[in-house]
C-alpha cells in the first residue's frame, strides 16, 4: 500500500511542480497530458498486465497469481492429508483444513444436495471454496494481483460450475430426462411455450451471474482503494498542502476498505460455493 | 454535448441510483434480521448466516449495474 502511495505521489510530483497550468488542466478535463488521467490510472491498477521479474517478462500477472493460488491450495491439501497418516488425530494444518472441509460438506453440500450426492460433490465444492478464498487473500498483498478479478478466470470457474450442474442432472436422469425435469410439475399446458425458453435461459444465466458477481466484488474493492489513494495526488495537483491534508484521511479509509475486502473474500467464496451447491441440488433433486 | 461528457454525466447519475437501490434493499434486509434476532436471540446464528447470504446476493445484483457505470466512466 505504501508502495502504491509512493508510486502515485511520484506521478503527481511533476504536475505539482508547476501549479498553475497543472491546476487548469486538472479542472479542465480528466485526461491530462502531463500524466495519465485518473480513469487510466485506476484501470492500469486493476487490469491484467505483464509481470517483469528482472530479465524475465511473464505475460499475465493474473495468470501467475492464479497458478500461485492453485499451488497453495494443492500444497495445503497435501500437507493436511499427510497429517492423517498412521491413524493419528490431525494436528496443525490438518485440523484447520479439516474444519473447513467439514463446514463445506455439512452445511453447504449435504444441506443443499442431500446425503449421497452431497458427498459426491464435496471435493468440487471444497476446491471452489479454497481456491476463491486463497486467490482473494493473495490479491490483498502488496504488488500482488487478484486472479479472480479477471473475467476469464471467473468464467472458467462458472463453466466448471455449469458442467457440474449439467452432470448432476444428466448422470441421474439422462439427457432427455434432465431436460424434462426443467418443467415444473403441475404446470398448465398453455404456459409451456413461455416456460421452456425461460427455463433454458435460466440454465445459462445462473453461472453467468456467478461469474459476474465474483468478478465485480473482487474488482470493486481494488478500484475503491486505488481511487482513494489517487485522491491524494488529485488534491496535490491543486495545491501541495491539499495532498498533505488528504493523505491521512485517504490512508485511514483505504485501511478500512482493505479490512472489508478480507471479509468480502470469505463471503464471496462462501456464496459462490453455496450457490453452486444449490443449483446442483436443483438439478440433482428436482421437485417432483 | 459530446459523447464523452454525456458518458461521465450518466456514470455519475448511474452510480447514485445504483447505490440507492442496493442500500435500500440491504437496509430492509438488515432491519428484518435485527427484528428476528430480537424476537428469538437463540436463532441469532442462523439469522446471521441467512442475512449474509442474502446481502451477498443483493450486492451481486448491484454490482451488475455498477459494471455498466464503470464502463461509462472509463470511456475515452
Amino acid at each position: 500500500m505504501t508502495a502504491l502511495l509512493l508510486a502515485l505521489l511520484l506521478q503527481a510530483a511533476p504536475a505539482a511542480a508547476s501549479p498553475k497550468p497543472a491546476a487548469e488542466q486538472a479542472t479542465a478535463t480528466a485526461a491530462g497530458e502531463q500524466a495519465e488521467g485518473p480513469a487510466a490510472v485506476i484501470m492500469h491498477h486493476v487490469v491484467d498486465q505483464p509481470l517483469r521479474l528482472g530479465p524475465l517478462t511473464l505475460r499475465s500477472k493474473h495468470l501467475v497469481f492464479f497458478l500461485i493460488a492453485a499451488l497453495l491450495v494443492i500444497v495445503a491439501a497435501r500437507l493436511a492429508v499427510r497429517s492423517y497418516h498412521g491413524g493419528k488425530v490431525p494436528h496443525g494444518i490438518g485440523a484447520a483444513v479439516e474444519a473447513v472441509v467439514l463446514f463445506v460438506r455439512d452445511d453447504i453440500a449435504e444441506a443443499n444436495i442431500g446425503h449421497g450426492d452431497g458427498r459426491r460433490f464435496t471435493p468440487l465444492l471444497c476446491s471452489f471454496f479454497f481456491f476463491i478464498l486463497v486467490a482473494a487473500l493473495l490479491g490483498l498483498m502488496p504488488f500482488a494481483a487478484t486472479s479472480t478479478g479477471n473475467l476469464a478466470v471467473t468464467m472458467g470457474l462458472a463453466l466448471v460450475s455449469f458442467a457440474a450442474q449439467q452432470y448432476a442432472g444428466m448422470s441421474k436422469y439422462g439427457v432427455v430426462g434432465h431436460l424434462h425435469n426443467l418443467i415444473p410439475p403441475g404446470l398448465p399446458v398453455w404456459l409451456l411455450p413461455i416456460m421452456i425458453p425461460v427455463e433454458i435461459l435460466s440454465m445459462f444465466t445462473k453461472p453467468f451471474a456467478l461469474m459476474i458477481r465474483l468478478f465485480a466484488n473482487m474488482l470493486a474493492g481494488h478500484m475503491v482503494v486505488t481511487t482513494l489513494i489517487l485522491l491524494i495526488s488529485l488534491m496535490a495537483q491543486i495545491h501541495w498542502l491539499g495532498g498533505v491534508a488528504m493523505a491521512p484521511v485517504s490512508i485511514a479509509l483505504s485501511l478500512f476498505i482493505l479490512l472489508l475486502e478480507v471479509l468480502v473474500a470469505f463471503i464471496q467464496a462462501y456464496i459462490f460455493t453455496l450457490l453452486s451447491a444449490i443449483f446442483i441440488g436443483m438439478y440433482a433433486h428436482p421437485a417432483h | 454535448m459530446d459523447p464523452k461528457s454525456l458518458a461521465f454525466f450518466a456514470a455519475g447519475i448511474g452510480a447514485g441510483l445504483t447505490i440507492m437501490g442496493g442500500a435500500a434493499g440491504i437496509g430492509r434486509l438488515a432491519a428484518a434480521a435485527m427484528e428476528g434476532i430480537a424476537r428469538q436471540p437463540n436463532a441469532a446464528g442462523d439469522i446471521r448466516g441467512a442475512m449474509i447470504v442474502a446481502a451477498g446476493l443483493i450486492e451481486g445484483v448491484t454490482f451488475f449495474a455498477l459494471i455498466v457505470t464503470i464502463i461509462l466512466a472509463i470511456k475515452t
